[in-house]
């Protein structure tokens, strides 16, 4: 059966870190694609979205979000992360004004970035369906969609909070 | 094994952060009183503005003032605490480059791109 070592020994996914505050302590984990990486490095380049939403910048948006979902602060529901559509092995969304990032929870507290794209394009194109069809696919390419991906929908089934 | 590090300047970190842990604290209390009965209609009717506005101060779409946080803080009947701490460094908090939950095997850093790479 895979695992999450095979997965990052293999380079299909990739762990992502981020400077904590001085008396945080990491308590959930993110991983990414390196497709999704390459995007992070693009938005780190200074990428933004056509017409930003956000008073913050994009990569600030995504910093905070990232910050919170490491630290282990409260997510609120629908604001900052919700499943794509209520199935098991859901593909879930984490949110921004600007930034959509879609994966999935290998476990509870443990998420996996596939893509990322900004709001507006997303909506303005519809690519929902596309970005929840890819993901399924890739699970199934890793081989993992049926062991490392959580089945549940409700918020608690993937974070604590 | 492999990790990238998601870097931005430790400014734009702070204010990052800080903003939007104002925000997540706001829309916490606004979900405590709309359990407790107190729909958004009837804070936007206190405040005297329209509802899309305080959507968009939560939201993260208009900026949060000064004066609209206490604004916001007096129509949910709450306190405001704001402490500014120097930055020391005590035994065993976490040192965010060597504090990592990666197993036992070398990492090797995917480094944002440099201004001259």
């Amino acid at each position: 059966m895979t695992t999450i070592s095979d997965l990052v020994n293999s380079g299909a996914i990739i762990r992502i870190e981020l400077d904590l505050a001085p008396r945080d302590q990491p308590l959930r984990l993110l991983y990414a694609t390196p497709q999704f990486v390459e995007w992070l490095r693009h938005v780190l380049d200074g990428a933004e979205p056509p017409h930003r939403i956000g008073h913050m910048s994009a990569a600030e948006q995504i910093d905070d979000l990232f910050y919170s979902f490491l630290s282990g602060a409260q997510l609120i529901f629908t604001r900052q992360f919700r499943a794509i559509r209520a199935e098991d092995n859901a593909v879930w969304e984490l949110k921004t004004p600007d930034v959509r990032i879609f994966g999935w929870f290998m476990a509870k507290d443990c998420f996996v970035a596939a893509f990322g794209n900004w709001t507006d394009t997303i909506k303005d194109h519809d690519l929902y369906r596309g970005y929840r069809i890819a993901i399924r696919r890739l699970r199934r390419e890793l081989g993992i969609d049926a062991t490392l991906c959580v089945k549940g929908v409700a918020p608690d089934d993937v974070v604590s909070v | 094994m492999t990790l990238f590090r998601f870097d931005i300047d430790a400014r734009s970190r702070k204010a990052a952060r800080f903003m939007g842990r104002v925000r997540r604290e706001l829309l916490k209390a606004v979900m405590e009183e709309k359990r407790a009965g107190l729909t958004q209609h009837e804070l936007a009717r206190r405040l005297q503005t329209a509802r899309s506005n305080i959507n968009r101060q939560l939201s993260g779409e208009a900026e949060i003032t000064l004066r609209s946080l206490a604004d916001i803080a007096w129509a949910l009947d709450r306190e405001i605490t704001l402490e500014l701490r120097r930055s020391e460094t005590a035994v065993g908090q976490n040192i965010a480059p060597t504090t990592s939950t990666i197993g036992y095997q070398p990492v090797r850093i995917i480094a944002p791109k440099l201004p001259n790479d």
